[in-house]
């Protein structure tokens, strides 16, 4: 039996040994070897890369991981192609946030504890990485916390900074708040259906003895968690303020890697929850216990709506973006509420391109707060002339996010689209494509500061030859998949399947 | 199905109802002549003085995370002890190591606070 759960567990879990092993080895590596900070950078980055080979490694396996006992065939946790691309994206975008970190001002003082910083970072990546292959709810909510509780600290992470501790008790606040709710719903489901595992609850819920009334408010309970992690409206109120004031390579994770971590989550809920089969069209087809696709569609509309519009508004740059990740949140949300193979494409296609966009964004951000020390609009003014390869790679990142043609924000929308209209949903898609008319206004607005308005002071704004290399690296697939994007596609739809449908 | 639940609202209302009604019942009914040691914070004991921002040592508070993380490990291993004849007689040695890697994840958490300098507190 041992010798199977080894088997097991060095088969399938090769990435979360890796980097469960990786916490150990920087812990200790740190204590061995102190004020070493390129040490440690190096390290970390050598565990990442070997976690990402690994999970590109498993593509395609799939498998039930910590089987419940004899006689029982569902698992603690679900390897399977949707939670390996999560996995590779969150990994991903781990090894970004170590290039941010060695680039980044905020953390060259020698109060900037690089050991602690990665093994909160790593603490961080396996919550997300059990996440998205957790098949049970205890296995969920604690790999949830595992990724809260370091991220709470790393939103904190500059020692002595106001700003920074703020965000830090905003974030531990709402997130001990919703985490309590999602737990007290998980309480209701289990009381309702008697058993934890998603799989095992699917085949509960099909009967119809089951009392709607209060699987609908376990469910809602349960969706203040999701909601929060992928910060939807109306659970966003936290998002600006812990954007603002974290460490900008932490607000650049928690607006990729944890959000998609969250929408791992949510499709795994819904998938194995509630559809009895994937039809032959593609799409899912319902129980009659829960409306999931009103239910989506209304939060993803609110989302992106309010994030859309309370952006016009911002002049600090973070919160824009901060602002700018809600509304995104929405359209993914929005790929989601289709509800069907095509729909789970689209949100395959898109985080992959959100991931490069909003991780160059925020870089370019971070590299003009490097020298003026904030990110208000202002400090861009005249950046064009200033720094043209900078301010050229950051129009390409905010052009992108709006999703104009050629660039990749516009393959992740059409595919989005594409999926919108295949399912009939011509209201949704509309209101979807006016948002994006009125996020343009305020992308553009940071493209107008840096090449129309005239500098107020003559500070240079001087980039590295190695920051502008990563910033074009980060271009570079933006504009690619653009343009070619059949590869990228192919790519994804390898990965749309899960475990069981 | 929302009938089964009205022994509940029933409690919830009883209680609401009682708590109040305590309340008001002894202002209403009680007799009431205040003085002034009677509205002091202690009727009967030492006059209070001083605000209530006491500063605390910060030892007292390494000593008590301290003692958690050891309370924790005596929690854990001490049912595992009880039981570990009939575990190793089923699973054999695997029985044995998932209580020694968390012993061992543990101990590399206190090594950290020992090495960081977390126990020079003079």
């Amino acid at each position: 039996m041992g010798n199977i759960i080894i088997n097991d567990l060095w088969s399938f879990l090769k990435p979360e040994i890796f980097i469960a092993g990786g916490i150990f080895i920087i812990l200790l590596a740190d204590l061995v070897i102190r004020d070493n900070r390129k040490a440690i950078h190096f390290t970390a980055l050598i565990i990442l890369i070997a976690a990402f080979a690994s999970a590109l490694l498993q593509m395609g396996t799939e498998s039930f991981i910590f089987y419940l006992g004899k006689g029982n065939n569902h698992g603690l946790l679900a390897v399977d192609p949707m939670s390996t691309f999560i996995k590779l994206i969150t990994i991903f975008s781990t090894i970004l946030i170590v290039i941010f970190t060695i680039t980044s001002e905020e953390f060259k003082g020698s109060k900037f504890k690089s050991g602690e910083f990665y093994t909160l970072l790593f603490g961080m990546l396996l919550g997300m990485l059990l996440l998205s292959s957790g098949a049970d709810l205890i296995i969920i909510y604690v790999s949830l916390e595992l990724l809260s509780l370091s991220s709470y600290v790393l939103a904190g992470f500059i020692a002595g900074s106001n700003r920074s501790s703020e965000a830090s008790l905003k974030y531990v606040i709402y997130g001990a708040t919703s985490s309590g709710i999602m737990l007290f719903g998980i309480s209701i489901l289990y009381g309702l259906t008697g058993t934890t595992n998603l799989y095992a609850i699917h085949t509960i819920l099909v009967s119809p003895h089951v009392n709607y009334l209060t699987l609908g408010l376990s469910i809602l309970m349960i969706f203040i968690g999701i909601g929060f992690k992928i910060s939807a409206v109306p659970f966003h109120f936290w998002t600006p303020d812990v954007y603002e004031g974290s460490p900008l390579p932490v607000t650049a994770y928690l607006s990729v890697a944890s959000k998609a971590a969250g929408f791992a989550l949510l499709i795994r809920f819904i998938k194995v929850g509630f559809i009895s089969s994937v039809g032959t069209n593609g799409f899912w087809n319902f129980y009659e216990n829960f409306d999931w696709q009103l239910f989506l569609i209304i939060l993803s509309i609110a989302s992106m709506t309010v994030g859309n519009l309370t952006a016009l508004w911002q002049n600090n740059v973070k919160r824009m973006l901060a602002y700018s990740s809600i509304a995104h949140a929405g359209y993914m949300l929005l790929a989601i509420a289709v509800l069907s193979e095509k729909g789970m494409l689209a949100f395959l296609v898109y985080i992959a391109i959100y991931m490069f966009m909003n991780l160059g964004a925020f870089y370019a951000v971070m590299l003009v707060a490097n020298k003026k020390g904030n990110e208000e609009i202002s400090s861009f003014a005249g950046l064009g002339y200033k720094n043209p390869y900078l301010a050229f790679g950051l129009s390409i990142f905010l052009i992108s996010l709006t999703g104009i043609p050629p660039t990749g924000g516009f393959i992740g929308k059409l595919y989005l689209f594409i999926a919108l209209l295949d399912g009939d949903m011509y209201w949704p898609a509309l209101i979807a494509l006016l948002n994006t008319v009125i996020s343009l206004y305020y992308y553009v607005r940071i493209i107008k500061e840096m090449y129309l308005t005239k500098a107020l002071d003559d500070t240079t704004i001087e980039t590295s030859k190695t920051e502008l290399t990563f910033m074009f690296a980060l271009v570079a697939p933006i504009l690619v998949f653009g343009i070619y994007f059949t590869p990228l596609v192919n790519f994804c739809t390898n990965f749309v399947r899960i475990l069981g449908f | 199905m929302i009938q089964n639940y009205i022994p509940i609202f029933f409690v919830i209302a009883v209680a609401a109802i009682f708590g109040v009604a305590v309340i008001f019942s002894s202002k209403l009914f009680g007799p009431q002549r205040p003085d002034k040691i009677k509205e002091s914070p202690y009727e009967s004991g030492k006059k209070p003085f001083g605000n209530t921002k006491e500063r605390v040592s910060i030892k007292y508070y390494l000593v008590a995370m301290l003692f958690i993380i050891f309370d924790i490990e005596v929690i854990f291993v001490y049912p595992w002890a009880v039981q570990f004849k009939s575990l190793w007689a089923e699973f054999g040695i695997f029985a044995f190591l998932p209580m020694f890697v968390f012993l061992i994840v543990l101990e590399i958490g206190f090594l950290y606070i020992y090495m960081k300098g977390g126990l020079k507190w003079d």
